[in-house]
Protein backbone atom coordinates (compact mmCIF):
# COMPACT_ATOMS: atom_id res chain seq x y z
CA UNK A 1 0.00 0.00 0.00
CA UNK A 2 1.04 3.54 -0.36
CA UNK A 3 1.11 6.32 2.02
CA UNK A 4 -1.19 9.30 1.58
CA UNK A 5 -0.68 11.52 4.00
CA UNK A 6 2.77 11.14 6.66
CA UNK A 7 3.02 13.20 10.05
CA UNK A 8 6.24 12.85 11.82
CA UNK A 9 6.53 14.22 14.84
CA UNK A 10 4.09 17.16 14.67
CA UNK A 11 4.00 19.50 17.71
CA UNK A 12 0.94 22.10 17.57
CA UNK A 13 -1.76 23.59 20.23
CA UNK A 14 -3.29 26.66 20.36
CA UNK A 15 -2.20 29.64 21.97
CA UNK A 16 0.93 29.08 24.16
CA UNK A 17 0.00 25.15 24.84
CA UNK A 18 0.59 22.28 23.19
CA UNK A 19 -1.68 19.67 22.19
CA UNK A 20 -0.15 17.47 19.88
CA UNK A 21 3.75 16.57 21.44
CA UNK A 22 4.75 15.06 18.56
CA UNK A 23 2.25 12.84 16.60
CA UNK A 24 3.78 10.16 14.23
CA UNK A 25 0.87 9.31 11.96
CA UNK A 26 0.91 7.17 8.72
CA UNK A 27 -2.50 6.67 6.66
CA UNK A 28 -2.35 4.60 3.75
CA UNK A 29 -4.11 5.53 0.32
CA UNK A 30 -7.93 4.62 0.07
CA UNK A 31 -8.65 3.43 3.87
CA UNK A 32 -10.32 4.51 6.11
CA UNK A 33 -8.30 5.14 9.64
CA UNK A 34 -9.85 5.92 12.51
CA UNK A 35 -8.48 8.07 15.69
CA UNK A 36 -9.59 7.37 19.39
CA UNK A 37 -8.41 8.48 22.57
CA UNK A 38 -9.85 10.16 25.74
CA UNK A 39 -10.92 13.67 25.33
CA UNK A 40 -8.13 16.02 25.23
CA UNK A 41 -5.84 13.55 23.55
CA UNK A 42 -5.68 16.37 20.25
CA UNK A 43 -8.29 14.17 18.07
CA UNK A 44 -8.77 17.26 16.55
CA UNK A 45 -6.14 18.73 16.45
CA UNK A 46 -4.83 16.68 14.24
CA UNK A 47 -7.55 17.22 11.78
CA UNK A 48 -6.51 21.09 11.88
CA UNK A 49 -3.16 20.25 11.26
CA UNK A 50 -3.56 18.50 8.34
CA UNK A 51 -6.35 20.67 6.80
CA UNK A 52 -4.02 23.95 7.28
CA UNK A 53 -6.22 25.44 10.50
CA UNK A 54 -3.28 25.13 12.75
CA UNK A 55 0.74 25.01 11.48
CA UNK A 56 2.70 22.85 13.18
CA UNK A 57 5.14 24.32 15.57
CA UNK A 58 7.72 21.54 14.61
CA UNK A 59 7.34 18.45 12.62
CA UNK A 60 5.95 17.86 9.52
CA UNK A 61 2.97 17.03 7.37
CA UNK A 62 3.66 15.17 3.92
CA UNK A 63 0.52 14.91 1.66
CA UNK A 64 1.08 12.85 -1.61
CA UNK A 65 4.38 13.14 -1.53
CA UNK A 66 4.64 16.92 -0.98
CA UNK A 67 5.61 18.83 2.05
CA UNK A 68 2.35 20.84 3.02
CA UNK A 69 3.34 22.00 6.86
CA UNK A 70 3.11 25.36 6.14
CA UNK A 71 0.32 25.55 3.35
CA UNK A 72 -3.32 27.52 3.94
CA UNK A 73 -6.08 25.82 3.71
CA UNK A 74 -7.02 27.06 0.33
CA UNK A 75 -3.63 25.60 -0.92
CA UNK A 76 -4.36 22.05 0.70
CA UNK A 77 -8.10 22.30 -0.37
CA UNK A 78 -6.94 22.59 -4.14
CA UNK A 79 -4.44 19.89 -3.30
CA UNK A 80 -7.59 17.18 -2.70
CA UNK A 81 -8.30 17.49 1.32
CA UNK A 82 -11.34 18.27 3.06
CA UNK A 83 -11.89 18.83 6.29
CA UNK A 84 -15.92 18.51 7.69
CA UNK A 85 -15.33 20.03 11.42
CA UNK A 86 -17.32 18.68 13.94
CA UNK A 87 -19.09 21.75 14.88
CA UNK A 88 -21.99 21.87 12.19
CA UNK A 89 -20.32 23.28 9.08
CA UNK A 90 -22.95 24.37 6.83
CA UNK A 91 -24.36 27.75 6.36
CA UNK A 92 -27.39 27.79 7.71
CA UNK A 93 -28.93 31.03 5.97
CA UNK A 94 -28.30 29.31 2.90
CA UNK A 95 -30.26 27.04 0.75
CA UNK A 96 -28.59 23.22 0.60
CA UNK A 97 -28.06 24.17 -2.74
CA UNK A 98 -26.00 27.15 -2.46
CA UNK A 99 -24.17 24.83 0.57
CA UNK A 100 -23.22 22.15 -1.90
CA UNK A 101 -22.02 24.83 -4.94
CA UNK A 102 -19.97 26.40 -1.96
CA UNK A 103 -17.86 22.68 -1.66
CA UNK A 104 -16.90 23.89 -5.55
CA UNK A 105 -15.91 27.31 -4.55
CA UNK A 106 -12.38 26.71 -5.82
CA UNK A 107 -13.29 25.26 -9.28
CA UNK A 108 -13.80 27.88 -11.94
CA UNK A 109 -15.30 25.19 -15.01
CA UNK A 110 -19.34 25.73 -14.00
CA UNK A 111 -19.73 22.27 -16.14
CA UNK A 112 -17.73 20.28 -14.14
CA UNK A 113 -19.71 21.59 -10.85
CA UNK A 114 -22.88 20.93 -12.25
CA UNK A 115 -21.44 17.31 -13.00
CA UNK A 116 -20.47 16.88 -9.57
CA UNK A 117 -23.30 18.58 -7.74
CA UNK A 118 -25.35 15.52 -9.80
CA UNK A 119 -23.30 13.31 -8.51
CA UNK A 120 -23.48 14.27 -5.44
CA UNK A 121 -27.57 14.31 -5.55
CA UNK A 122 -27.20 10.53 -6.82
CA UNK A 123 -24.92 9.98 -4.13
CA UNK A 124 -27.06 11.78 -0.66
CA UNK A 125 -30.39 11.99 -2.42
CA UNK A 126 -31.61 14.28 0.53
CA UNK A 127 -29.57 16.95 -1.30
CA UNK A 128 -32.04 16.66 -4.47
CA UNK A 129 -35.56 16.11 -2.39
CA UNK A 130 -34.66 19.39 -0.12
CA UNK A 131 -32.22 21.59 -2.44
CA UNK A 132 -34.07 24.63 -2.24
CA UNK A 133 -34.90 24.38 1.91
CA UNK A 134 -32.79 26.54 4.12
CA UNK A 135 -29.38 23.85 5.53
CA UNK A 136 -30.12 25.24 9.32
CA UNK A 137 -33.83 24.24 8.79
CA UNK A 138 -32.79 20.32 7.87
CA UNK A 139 -32.47 17.92 11.30
CA UNK A 140 -28.51 16.84 12.61
CA UNK A 141 -28.79 13.92 10.40
CA UNK A 142 -29.56 15.40 7.38
CA UNK A 143 -27.35 18.05 7.77
CA UNK A 144 -24.65 15.58 7.92
CA UNK A 145 -25.65 13.88 4.81
CA UNK A 146 -25.18 17.83 2.92
CA UNK A 147 -21.62 17.92 4.57
CA UNK A 148 -20.56 15.14 2.87
CA UNK A 149 -22.31 15.49 0.10
CA UNK A 150 -20.41 18.70 -0.21
CA UNK A 151 -16.68 16.93 0.40
CA UNK A 152 -17.69 15.16 -3.14
CA UNK A 153 -17.81 18.44 -5.22
CA UNK A 154 -14.31 19.05 -4.97
CA UNK A 155 -13.64 15.06 -5.98
CA UNK A 156 -11.08 15.05 -2.62
CA UNK A 157 -8.56 12.49 -2.33
CA UNK A 158 -8.15 12.81 0.95
CA UNK A 159 -11.57 13.44 3.91
CA UNK A 160 -10.97 14.63 7.20
CA UNK A 161 -14.21 13.77 9.02
CA UNK A 162 -14.22 15.19 12.77
CA UNK A 163 -17.08 13.44 15.02
CA UNK A 164 -19.11 12.71 12.02
CA UNK A 165 -22.15 11.12 13.96
CA UNK A 166 -22.16 13.08 16.86
CA UNK A 167 -25.52 13.89 18.64
CA UNK A 168 -27.32 11.95 15.58
CA UNK A 169 -29.69 9.30 16.59
CA UNK A 170 -28.89 5.47 15.95
CA UNK A 171 -30.84 5.30 12.48
CA UNK A 172 -28.58 8.77 11.27
CA UNK A 173 -26.24 6.90 12.37
CA UNK A 174 -25.95 3.99 10.21
CA UNK A 175 -26.58 6.06 7.31
CA UNK A 176 -23.75 8.30 8.00
CA UNK A 177 -21.27 5.37 8.46
CA UNK A 178 -22.53 3.88 5.34
CA UNK A 179 -21.92 7.62 3.48
CA UNK A 180 -18.45 6.99 4.66
CA UNK A 181 -18.20 3.55 3.48
CA UNK A 182 -19.54 4.57 0.45
CA UNK A 183 -16.73 7.44 -0.43
CA UNK A 184 -14.33 5.05 0.91
CA UNK A 185 -15.19 2.77 -1.75
CA UNK A 186 -14.59 5.28 -4.58
CA UNK A 187 -11.18 5.42 -4.00
CA UNK A 188 -10.78 8.20 -1.36
CA UNK A 189 -9.26 8.40 1.74
CA UNK A 190 -10.76 8.90 5.10
CA UNK A 191 -9.46 9.84 8.17
CA UNK A 192 -11.84 9.80 10.93
CA UNK A 193 -12.12 10.68 14.62
CA UNK A 194 -15.21 9.35 16.61
CA UNK A 195 -15.90 9.55 20.01
CA UNK A 196 -18.33 6.45 19.34
CA UNK A 197 -14.79 4.85 19.17
CA UNK A 198 -16.81 1.26 18.73
CA UNK A 199 -18.74 2.22 15.61
CA UNK A 200 -15.78 4.40 14.49
CA UNK A 201 -13.05 1.70 14.06
CA UNK A 202 -16.22 -0.98 13.10
CA UNK A 203 -16.34 1.67 9.88
CA UNK A 204 -12.66 1.69 9.26
CA UNK A 205 -9.78 -0.44 7.96
CA UNK A 206 -7.07 1.20 10.20
CA UNK A 207 -7.07 2.60 13.94
CA UNK A 208 -4.63 4.89 15.98
CA UNK A 209 -5.29 5.52 19.60
CA UNK A 210 -4.33 8.89 20.50
CA UNK A 211 -3.17 9.99 24.16
CA UNK A 212 -1.67 13.43 25.39
CA UNK A 213 -0.83 14.44 22.14
CA UNK A 214 1.20 11.36 21.07
CA UNK A 215 0.01 7.78 18.86
CA UNK A 216 0.22 5.14 21.54
CA UNK A 217 -0.99 2.78 19.18
CA UNK A 218 -1.68 2.13 15.28
CA UNK A 219 -3.21 -1.18 13.75
CA UNK A 220 -6.14 -2.55 11.62
CA UNK A 221 -9.98 -1.44 13.25
CA UNK A 222 -10.49 -5.60 13.84
CA UNK A 223 -7.66 -5.83 16.23
CA UNK A 224 -8.19 -2.81 18.27
CA UNK A 225 -11.77 -4.12 18.46
CA UNK A 226 -10.62 -7.37 19.68
CA UNK A 227 -7.39 -5.74 21.86
CA UNK A 228 -9.29 -6.20 25.71
CA UNK A 229 -7.12 -3.51 26.61
CA UNK A 230 -8.54 -0.53 24.02
CA UNK A 231 -11.59 -2.43 24.83
CA UNK A 232 -11.57 -1.87 28.41
CA UNK A 233 -10.30 1.84 28.35
CA UNK A 234 -11.77 3.21 25.06
CA UNK A 235 -14.62 1.37 24.05
CA UNK A 236 -17.08 0.86 26.75
CA UNK A 237 -16.32 -2.78 27.80
CA UNK A 238 -16.37 -4.51 30.91
CA UNK A 239 -16.59 -2.67 34.66
CA UNK A 240 -14.58 0.36 34.22
CA UNK A 241 -15.81 1.13 31.10
CA UNK A 242 -15.60 4.94 31.24
CA UNK A 243 -12.17 5.92 30.55
CA UNK A 244 -10.09 7.28 33.30
CA UNK A 245 -8.67 10.98 33.29
CA UNK A 246 -5.22 9.72 32.57
CA UNK A 247 -5.51 6.12 31.36
CA UNK A 248 -2.23 3.90 31.37
CA UNK A 249 0.17 4.63 28.67
CA UNK A 250 -1.06 1.16 26.08
CA UNK A 251 2.53 -0.23 25.86
CA UNK A 252 1.68 -4.41 24.90
CA UNK A 253 2.07 -5.50 20.74
CA UNK A 254 -0.31 -7.67 19.99
CA UNK A 255 -0.58 -9.23 16.72
CA UNK A 256 -1.69 -7.18 14.03
CA UNK A 257 -0.57 -3.84 15.88
CA UNK A 258 1.67 -1.94 13.42
CA UNK A 259 3.86 -0.41 15.99
CA UNK B 1 -53.37 63.50 9.59
CA UNK B 2 -52.26 65.27 7.04
CA UNK B 3 -49.35 66.07 8.91
CA UNK B 4 -48.86 62.13 9.94
CA UNK B 5 -48.45 61.07 6.20
CA UNK B 6 -46.51 63.76 5.43
CA UNK B 7 -44.18 62.54 7.94
CA UNK B 8 -44.46 58.97 6.53
CA UNK B 9 -43.78 60.18 2.91
CA UNK B 10 -40.81 62.04 4.19
CA UNK B 11 -39.43 59.27 6.53
CA UNK B 12 -39.58 56.74 3.72
CA UNK B 13 -37.75 58.42 1.55
CA UNK B 14 -35.15 59.53 3.95
CA UNK B 15 -34.99 55.86 5.31
CA UNK B 16 -33.59 54.67 2.02
CA UNK B 17 -30.87 56.64 2.12
CA UNK B 18 -29.89 55.55 5.78
CA UNK B 19 -30.63 52.39 4.97
CA UNK B 20 -27.72 52.11 2.31
CA UNK B 21 -24.96 54.04 4.81
CA UNK B 22 -25.99 51.44 7.30
CA UNK B 23 -25.89 48.33 4.89
CA UNK B 24 -22.21 48.83 4.57
CA UNK B 25 -21.68 48.98 8.10
CA UNK B 26 -23.66 46.12 8.86
CA UNK B 27 -21.94 44.56 6.21
CA UNK B 28 -18.28 44.83 8.08
CA UNK B 29 -19.45 43.70 11.46
CA UNK B 30 -21.12 40.43 9.41
CA UNK B 31 -17.40 39.90 7.76
CA UNK B 32 -15.32 40.83 10.47
CA UNK B 33 -17.32 41.47 13.61
CA UNK B 34 -15.96 44.78 13.61
CA UNK B 35 -18.10 47.90 14.93
CA UNK B 36 -16.72 50.56 11.94
CA UNK B 37 -16.74 53.89 14.01
CA UNK B 38 -15.56 55.34 11.08
CA UNK B 39 -18.68 54.48 8.57
CA UNK B 40 -20.25 57.91 9.66
CA UNK B 41 -16.70 59.73 8.58
CA UNK B 42 -16.48 57.55 5.02
CA UNK B 43 -20.16 58.75 4.87
CA UNK B 44 -19.09 62.77 4.97
CA UNK B 45 -16.08 61.71 3.39
CA UNK B 46 -18.18 60.38 0.20
CA UNK B 47 -20.51 63.76 0.36
CA UNK B 48 -16.95 65.71 0.42
CA UNK B 49 -15.77 64.14 -2.64
CA UNK B 50 -18.92 64.60 -4.61
CA UNK B 51 -19.26 68.28 -3.16
CA UNK B 52 -15.82 68.72 -4.58
CA UNK B 53 -16.46 66.85 -7.88
CA UNK B 54 -19.36 69.18 -8.27
CA UNK B 55 -17.67 72.51 -7.82
CA UNK B 56 -14.81 71.93 -9.70
CA UNK B 57 -16.43 70.06 -12.82
CA UNK B 58 -20.02 70.88 -12.49
CA UNK B 59 -20.32 67.00 -12.01
CA UNK B 60 -24.31 65.91 -10.56
CA UNK B 61 -23.58 64.19 -7.33
CA UNK B 62 -25.67 61.33 -9.04
CA UNK B 63 -23.17 60.97 -11.48
CA UNK B 64 -20.02 61.55 -9.33
CA UNK B 65 -21.40 58.59 -7.45
CA UNK B 66 -19.14 55.95 -9.78
CA UNK B 67 -16.21 57.89 -8.83
CA UNK B 68 -16.73 58.24 -5.47
CA UNK B 69 -17.60 54.50 -4.61
CA UNK B 70 -14.65 53.62 -6.54
CA UNK B 71 -12.21 56.01 -4.71
CA UNK B 72 -14.05 54.92 -1.45
CA UNK B 73 -13.42 51.10 -2.04
CA UNK B 74 -9.92 51.61 -2.83
CA UNK B 75 -9.75 53.77 0.79
CA UNK B 76 -11.49 51.12 2.65
CA UNK B 77 -9.46 48.45 1.68
CA UNK B 78 -6.22 50.30 2.76
CA UNK B 79 -7.86 51.15 5.56
CA UNK B 80 -8.48 47.43 6.24
CA UNK B 81 -4.88 46.27 5.11
CA UNK B 82 -3.13 48.97 7.03
CA UNK B 83 -4.58 48.87 10.36
CA UNK B 84 -7.12 46.11 10.84
CA UNK B 85 -5.41 43.18 9.54
CA UNK B 86 -2.82 43.46 11.85
CA UNK B 87 -5.31 43.34 14.51
CA UNK B 88 -6.43 39.64 13.51
CA UNK B 89 -3.40 38.38 13.00
CA UNK B 90 -2.64 39.04 16.30
CA UNK B 91 -5.79 37.79 17.45
CA UNK B 92 -6.83 41.35 18.99
CA UNK B 93 -9.87 42.34 17.09
CA UNK B 94 -11.32 43.78 20.20
CA UNK B 95 -9.04 46.51 19.90
CA UNK B 96 -10.96 47.21 16.59
CA UNK B 97 -13.38 49.58 18.24
CA UNK B 98 -10.30 52.02 19.07
CA UNK B 99 -8.50 51.35 15.42
CA UNK B 100 -12.10 52.35 13.91
CA UNK B 101 -12.55 55.47 15.98
CA UNK B 102 -8.80 56.63 14.99
CA UNK B 103 -9.71 56.02 11.42
CA UNK B 104 -12.95 58.10 11.76
CA UNK B 105 -10.60 61.13 14.00
CA UNK B 106 -7.83 60.90 11.24
CA UNK B 107 -10.14 61.26 8.07
CA UNK B 108 -11.99 64.20 10.08
CA UNK B 109 -8.93 66.06 10.58
CA UNK B 110 -8.12 65.71 6.82
CA UNK B 111 -11.26 66.96 5.79
CA UNK B 112 -10.79 69.64 8.65
CA UNK B 113 -7.70 70.81 6.76
CA UNK B 114 -8.65 69.99 2.92
CA UNK B 115 -12.05 71.95 3.28
CA UNK B 116 -12.29 73.75 6.34
CA UNK B 117 -15.07 73.25 8.67
CA UNK B 118 -17.49 75.54 7.42
CA UNK B 119 -20.86 73.85 6.56
CA UNK B 120 -20.97 72.94 3.05
CA UNK B 121 -23.98 71.81 0.88
CA UNK B 122 -23.96 70.93 -2.51
CA UNK B 123 -27.07 73.37 -4.71
CA UNK B 124 -28.22 71.73 -7.65
CA UNK B 125 -30.22 73.08 -10.14
CA UNK B 126 -33.19 70.98 -8.83
CA UNK B 127 -31.96 70.85 -4.73
CA UNK B 128 -35.49 73.27 -4.73
CA UNK B 129 -37.77 71.83 -6.82
CA UNK B 130 -40.88 69.98 -5.68
CA UNK B 131 -43.95 67.99 -6.59
CA UNK B 132 -47.25 68.50 -5.02
CA UNK B 133 -49.16 64.70 -5.34
CA UNK B 134 -52.30 64.72 -3.71
CA UNK B 135 -51.94 67.97 -1.74
CA UNK B 136 -48.99 66.23 -0.30
CA UNK B 137 -45.23 68.15 -1.10
CA UNK B 138 -42.70 65.78 -2.55
CA UNK B 139 -39.30 67.10 -3.00
CA UNK B 140 -37.67 65.85 -6.29
CA UNK B 141 -33.83 65.52 -4.54
CA UNK B 142 -35.88 63.54 -1.94
CA UNK B 143 -37.25 60.95 -4.22
CA UNK B 144 -33.87 60.69 -6.46
CA UNK B 145 -31.71 60.27 -3.49
CA UNK B 146 -34.27 57.25 -2.69
CA UNK B 147 -34.32 55.82 -6.04
CA UNK B 148 -30.53 55.84 -6.03
CA UNK B 149 -30.40 54.01 -2.84
CA UNK B 150 -33.01 51.27 -3.73
CA UNK B 151 -30.45 51.30 -6.97
CA UNK B 152 -27.04 50.61 -4.51
CA UNK B 153 -29.02 48.51 -2.71
CA UNK B 154 -30.59 46.06 -5.44
CA UNK B 155 -26.60 45.95 -6.88
CA UNK B 156 -25.43 45.16 -3.33
CA UNK B 157 -28.47 42.30 -3.02
CA UNK B 158 -26.75 41.26 -6.79
CA UNK B 159 -23.50 41.33 -5.72
CA UNK B 160 -24.18 38.94 -2.23
CA UNK B 161 -26.43 36.58 -3.55
CA UNK B 162 -25.54 36.09 -7.48
CA UNK B 163 -21.88 36.02 -7.47
CA UNK B 164 -18.73 34.21 -6.21
CA UNK B 165 -17.36 36.57 -4.12
CA UNK B 166 -21.37 37.35 -2.53
CA UNK B 167 -21.59 33.99 -2.15
CA UNK B 168 -17.66 34.32 0.02
CA UNK B 169 -19.02 36.61 1.63
CA UNK B 170 -22.20 35.11 2.54
CA UNK B 171 -20.33 32.14 3.57
CA UNK B 172 -17.69 34.27 5.88
CA UNK B 173 -20.48 35.76 7.52
CA UNK B 174 -22.66 32.96 8.60
CA UNK B 175 -19.60 29.84 9.25
CA UNK B 176 -15.75 31.57 8.72
CA UNK B 177 -14.52 28.32 10.19
CA UNK B 178 -15.96 26.49 7.52
CA UNK B 179 -16.02 29.15 4.89
CA UNK B 180 -11.90 28.90 4.67
CA UNK B 181 -11.94 24.80 5.22
CA UNK B 182 -13.57 25.37 1.44
CA UNK B 183 -10.57 27.52 0.27
CA UNK B 184 -12.43 30.95 0.98
CA UNK B 185 -9.36 33.38 2.20
CA UNK B 186 -10.91 35.22 4.56
CA UNK B 187 -8.40 38.02 4.46
CA UNK B 188 -9.64 38.66 1.04
CA UNK B 189 -12.86 38.50 1.69
CA UNK B 190 -12.37 41.24 4.75
CA UNK B 191 -10.54 43.52 3.01
CA UNK B 192 -13.03 43.79 -0.06
CA UNK B 193 -15.94 43.59 2.10
CA UNK B 194 -14.61 46.84 3.93
CA UNK B 195 -14.17 48.15 0.91
CA UNK B 196 -17.55 47.23 -0.12
CA UNK B 197 -18.61 48.64 2.87
CA UNK B 198 -16.95 52.04 2.34
CA UNK B 199 -18.28 52.31 -1.27
CA UNK B 200 -21.90 52.55 0.03
CA UNK B 201 -20.76 55.00 2.19
CA UNK B 202 -19.20 56.74 -0.61
CA UNK B 203 -22.80 56.10 -2.49
CA UNK B 204 -24.40 57.12 0.87
CA UNK B 205 -22.38 60.27 0.99
CA UNK B 206 -23.44 61.60 -2.53
CA UNK B 207 -27.23 61.59 -1.48
CA UNK B 208 -26.39 62.76 2.24
CA UNK B 209 -24.39 65.99 0.80
CA UNK B 210 -27.73 66.84 -1.63
CA UNK B 211 -30.11 66.28 1.39
CA UNK B 212 -28.54 68.13 4.51
CA UNK B 213 -25.38 70.25 5.10
CA UNK B 214 -22.19 69.08 6.12
CA UNK B 215 -19.09 69.67 7.82
CA UNK B 216 -16.10 67.21 8.81
CA UNK B 217 -17.90 66.75 12.33
CA UNK B 218 -21.10 66.23 11.00
CA UNK B 219 -20.18 62.22 11.41
CA UNK B 220 -20.39 62.06 15.16
CA UNK B 221 -24.59 62.35 14.58
CA UNK B 222 -24.25 59.86 11.61
CA UNK B 223 -22.70 57.47 13.44
CA UNK B 224 -24.92 57.16 16.62
CA UNK B 225 -27.76 57.02 14.24
CA UNK B 226 -25.83 54.57 12.17
CA UNK B 227 -25.26 52.37 15.03
CA UNK B 228 -28.60 52.38 16.59
CA UNK B 229 -30.35 51.47 12.93
CA UNK B 230 -27.63 48.27 12.58
CA UNK B 231 -28.39 47.14 16.12
CA UNK B 232 -31.90 47.44 15.69
CA UNK B 233 -31.95 45.80 12.34
CA UNK B 234 -29.77 43.02 13.53
CA UNK B 235 -26.04 43.13 13.92
CA UNK B 236 -24.57 40.99 10.06
CA UNK B 237 -28.27 41.26 8.48
CA UNK B 238 -28.04 43.71 5.66
CA UNK B 239 -32.29 42.96 5.09
CA UNK B 240 -32.07 44.39 8.80
CA UNK B 241 -30.41 47.45 8.08
CA UNK B 242 -32.77 48.21 5.40
CA UNK B 243 -35.77 47.50 7.30
CA UNK B 244 -34.51 49.29 10.43
CA UNK B 245 -33.16 52.60 8.60
CA UNK B 246 -36.73 52.95 7.24
CA UNK B 247 -38.52 51.84 10.29
CA UNK B 248 -36.47 54.56 12.60
CA UNK B 249 -36.31 57.02 9.66
CA UNK B 250 -40.38 57.33 9.33
CA UNK B 251 -40.76 57.18 13.19
CA UNK B 252 -38.55 60.23 13.52
CA UNK B 253 -39.99 61.81 10.38
CA UNK B 254 -43.90 61.31 11.99
CA UNK B 255 -42.90 62.92 15.28
CA UNK B 256 -41.51 65.64 13.80
CA UNK B 257 -44.19 66.49 11.81
CA UNK B 258 -47.30 65.28 14.62
CA UNK B 259 -45.91 66.39 17.96
CA UNK B 260 -42.40 68.24 17.93
CA UNK B 261 -38.98 68.29 15.54
CA UNK B 262 -37.22 68.46 19.18
CA UNK B 263 -38.19 64.89 19.82
CA UNK B 264 -37.64 63.77 16.62
CA UNK B 265 -34.01 62.81 17.30
CA UNK B 266 -34.84 60.79 20.53
CA UNK B 267 -37.29 58.75 18.81
CA UNK B 268 -34.06 56.64 16.81
CA UNK B 269 -32.87 55.95 20.14
CA UNK B 270 -37.06 55.07 21.84
CA UNK B 271 -37.63 52.70 19.04
CA UNK B 272 -34.41 50.70 19.14
CA UNK B 273 -34.83 50.32 23.24
CA UNK B 274 -38.40 49.37 22.78
CA UNK B 275 -37.84 46.67 19.80
CA UNK B 276 -34.24 45.31 22.27
CA UNK B 277 -36.41 45.21 24.97
CA UNK B 278 -38.75 42.55 23.06
CA UNK B 279 -35.24 41.01 20.72
CA UNK B 280 -32.31 41.21 22.04
CA UNK B 281 -30.56 40.54 18.89
CA UNK B 282 -32.57 42.82 17.02
CA UNK B 283 -35.11 42.24 13.79
CA UNK B 284 -33.14 39.81 11.96
CA UNK B 285 -30.15 38.90 13.75
CA UNK B 286 -29.39 35.58 15.16
CA UNK B 287 -28.29 34.57 18.20
CA UNK B 288 -24.98 32.45 17.51
CA UNK B 289 -23.99 32.99 14.25
CA UNK B 290 -24.01 35.86 11.60
CA UNK B 291 -27.11 36.55 9.08
CA UNK B 292 -27.16 38.13 5.52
Amino acid sequence: MTAILSLTGVVAGYGAGDILKGVDLTIEKGTITCLIGPNGAGKSTVLKTVSGLLHPREGTVVFDGDEISRLSPKARVQRGIVHVPQERSLFPGMTVTDNLLLGGYLIRDAAVVRSRLEQAWEAFPICRSRAGERAGSLSGGEQKQVELARTLILDPTLILLDEPSIGLDPRSRGIVFESIRTLSASGRTVLLVEQNARSGLAASDFGAVLESGRVRLEATGASLLDDPEVARLYLGAGASAAPSATPPLLAHDDEGMRR
Amino acid sequence: MHALVQGVILGVLTGGVYALMASGQTLIFGIMKVVNLAQGAMVIMGAYLAYQLFVSFGLDPFLAIPITTVVMFGLGVAVQLLFLRPLRRDDKSELSLLVTFAVALLLEGIMSVTWSTTYRSINTSYANSSWTVLGYQITAVRVWAFALSLLALGLLFLLLNRTRFGRAVRATVQNPESARLLGIESDRVAALGFGLGAATAAAAGSVYGLLYPFYSGSHYDLISRLLSIVVLGGLGSVGGAVVAGVIVATSSAVVAATVSPAWSEMTFFAVLILVLLVRPQGLFGTVGRGAI
